[in-house]
């Protein structure tokens, strides 16, 4: 089960992904790189199964890198997003895609996110999430996104959706890549879960503690 | 009087029209099987009954056990070899490692004649690679190739998992590919049914530091615990290992005398089983005859 | 000489040039003048039509500028029978930039596109080339006006002209031309190349043809004006 989730800030877009690769009950790898680089400009992150999701983005990267050598213009993210909508919805009547994708990019619009699941819906979005990892995310976003996000900002709303699929997701990956996309490039994080897990987790112990405490107090 | 031959094609990083001259002429006959999508799908009415039915009579060594890992001296393969059909085993002698060429090595997990033939494929693949650019392959593109044909047959009913191991420019080169069209670049693989059980040993017993000898006993050491928990898999294991000048057969082992190896069995004190010592047998021997004469 | 490498459009002359194609620009060079112009606020595209006939229904008659998409208009000069499939190629073209990436095609895509269409008919044998000109006017975050020839060439421009006596237009277009024009300037600057550049005595509203492109910026959306002297 892949956990996927993504939002836009100030001048840039985030992307976060697990980075298990699984067969059944087998954790493959946990180095896997789920958000592939787009151009530039523009990243995607996807879930499902990994061939269909290589094939998928390598295919629309491929694709979008050949319109820039055709026309020595770059395609702008809303361009691209319904580019990839439109070969889902092509793919879905004949041997689906079977990929759910986050795309991210900035362009003179700046920066922007784009929702995609294998039926080809495609929407315009602040905050996404695929798969039910996103859906811990999707009420952290409501609660807590808002426009115009610093980086700073940004990456302690990471830190609750990563905290939050550890906590309650069964089966919740040990290993996320972040990656920030602004109209400069690409920047890659290596997001270490366990460091910024560790606070949480001691909140939670000592409350515990307390707890255990109080019920002792109650019993004397 | 002599002749001019053009050899051109003798030399290995040349290229030009004649290498592609040659390459087509080489290509006649074999160019229908390299060219992935070529198969046709059987024309019959209902497609996944008829894959239902006779995957049955073509998927043998559909249980396995097959691992490879990369660490400081290369990489290492162990695989075991019992091919099963449903319960019954059919083959305790299925070699399971495909040497694709001096510097690659496929796994077989799965079907076996769709890793067989798929794996052959890769080789003229690669040799074909070599032929136009002179110089060999690297793992990652052979993988990718391997992954891009499987992916072309993606739901058509082939089975497998198998990993590609082998040295180029870059070094080790470890990748798991299936007939899902997936394809994972690692250090640590193990595919098929025993793979659970090869992990544990594997995972517990893996360091980057290995000595050649230490990772050739960890992967048979693997193996062999697999065979000995999934009843799947079995025979022998079969155990080889990639380093820079290519790969090398290192040991191949029964899986029974791999069992005594490692627990020897204990010399069976007769006395302490609560039947009659030998001295007692003898005694009741010799009464029993003495009666039988009277 | 010329005569045994002007038949077959892919053959090229030992002076090195393609007859067919001169003879292709030769066909354009008869066509009534098309006029372009940038302004500040659009782009002017005004040709000459070549009315031949009194008798002949006005209605009916085919026109010298085309709408291609919201926008992009077009001039042409030349064969009209050739202008026509071309612009139906281009409302393809665009249609199908539309429904691939969801935008209105960039001018210069569908430029370029044409273009590349166009220049297949100077290299591949056994066809002729087109006997059309084009002048494109478009908005794509600006103005833009572009120039497109038989060979396939295409340039970009803020003042441009291309039929019978281009030249003159042009030489016109360059002393007259301005950064920061505004309508009814460039609508004088047209009306003399036109004037100019027809043979007859006096400029009348069935002889030319002239429209606006610009942008309204309260709902967002190009504007086609037609334009009358």
């Amino acid at each position: 089960m892949d956990v996927v989730f993504g939002f836009v800030g100030y001048d840039f877009a985030v992307l976060v992904a697990d980075r298990a690769a699984t067969q059944q009950i087998i954790v493959q790898k946990s180095d896997e790189d789920k958000i592939a680089v787009v151009d530039g400009t523009k990243i995607m992150a996807t879930s499902g199964p990994r061939g269909d999701c290589v094939a998928f983005a390598e295919y629309v990267a491929a694709n979008v890198r050949l319109y820039r050598l055709k026309y020595q213009h770059e395609l702008d993210v809303k361009a691209t997003a319904h580019y990839a909508r439109n070969e889902l919805a092509t793919a879905l009547r004949k041997g689906p895609y079977q990929v759910n994708a986050l795309l991210a990019g900035v362009d003179a619009n700046g920066p922007e996110l784009y929702f995609m699941d294998y039926l080809a819906t495609c929407h315009r979005v602040n905050t996404g999430g695929h798969g039910y990892g996103g859906m811990f995310c999707l009420s952290l976003f409501d609660k807590h996104w808002v426009p115009n996000m610093s980086r700073a900002q940004a990456m302690e709303l990471v830190d609750l959706c990563v905290a939050e699929v550890c906590e309650r997701l069964v089966t919740a990956p040990t290993e996320y890549l972040v990656k920030i996309v602004d109209k400069k490039g690409v920047e890659v994080i290596e997001y270490d879960a366990t460091e910024r897990l560790a606070k949480r987790r001691e909140v939670q112990m000592q409350a515990r503690e307390a707890a255990r405490q109080a019920a002792a107090r109650v019993g004397a | 009087m002599s002749v001019n031959l053009d050899l051109s094609f003798l030399h290995d990083t040349e290229r030009g029209a004649a290498s592609t001259k040659y390459r087509d002429e080489a290509l006649q006959g074999v160019s229908n099987s390299v060219h992935a999508s070529n198969f046709t799908a059987p024309a019959v009415e209902d497609f996944d009954a008829f894959q239902r039915e006779v995957i049955n009579y073509v998927k043998p060594a559909h249980g396995t056990t097959t691992l490879g890992f990369i660490f400081e001296h290369g990489i290492v393969i162990a695989v075991d070899s019992r091919a099963s059909q449903g319960p019954y085993i059919s083959s305790q002698t299925v070699k399971k490692v495909i040497e694709i060429n001096p510097f690659l090595l496929g796994t077989m997990a799965g079907g076996a004649a769709d890793c067989q033939f798929w794996q052959r494929n890769l080789g003229i693949q690669c040799r074909l690679h070599e032929l136009e650019n002179g110089k060999r392959i690297t793992v990652r593109a052979a993988s990718k190739l391997l992954a891009n044909t499987l992916y072309s047959y993606k739901g058509r009913g082939l089975s497998m998992g198998t990993m590609i191991a082998g040295w180029d420019l870059n070094g080790p080169g470890l990748y798991y590919v299936d007939s899902e069209g997936t394809r994972l670049k690692g250090q640590r693989f193990s595919v098929g049914s025993g793979s659970l059980f090869a992990y544990g040993v594997l995972d517990q017993g893996y360091r980057w530091d290995l000595s050649v000898k230490e990772a050739c006993e960890l992967g048979r050491r693997a193996i062999y615990h697999a065979t000995f928990r999934d009843a799947f898999s079995g025979g022998t294991v079969s155990v080889y290992h990639v380093g820079k000048n290519g790969w090398t057969k290192v040991t191949g082992d029964d899986v029974g005398e791999l069992h005594f190896h490692y627990y020897p069995s204990e010399k069976i004190d007769e006395d302490s089983l609560g039947g009659l010592g030998k001295k007692e047998a003898e005694e009741r021997a010799a009464a029993e005859a003495t009666a039988m004469e009277t | 000489m010329a005569r045994r490498y002007d038949s077959r459009t892919t053959t090229f002359s030992p002076e090195g040039r393609l007859f067919q194609v001169e003879y292709a620009l030769e066909s354009v060079n008869h066509a009534g003048t098309c006029v372009g112009l940038r302004t500040n606020t659009g782009v002017l595209l005004a040709s000459e039509k070549k009315t031949m006939s009194k008798l002949l229904e006005q209605s009916s008659t085919p026109e010298k500028l085309w709408k291609i998409d919201k926008h992009i208009v077009i001039a042409v000069a030349g064969l009209n029978a050739d202008a026509m499939i071309l612009v139906n190629f281009a409302r393809l073209v665009a249609g199908q930039y539309k429904a691939r990436y969801g935008l209105p095609i960039p001018v210069e895509n569908l430029v370029q596109e044409l273009g590349d269409h166009m220049q297949g008919y100077t290299q591949f044998g056994g066809l002729r080339p087109y006997g059309v000109a084009f002048l494109f006017a478009g908005w794509q975050g600006g103005f833009q006006l572009y120039q497109s020839e038989p060979s396939g060439n295409f340039s970009a421009w803020k003042a441009a002209a291309i039929g019978a006596s281009h030249q003159a237009a042009r030489s016109i277009l360059k002393t007259e031309y301005s950064e920061g024009l505004d309508i009814s300037e460039a609508k004088g600057i047209v009306s003399k190349v036109l004037q100019k550049t027809m043979d007859c005595m006096s400029l009348t509203e069935d002889k030319v043809e002239m429209v606006y492109l610009s942008y309204n910026e309260l709902n967002g959306e190009v504007e086609l004006e037609r334009i009358l002297l």
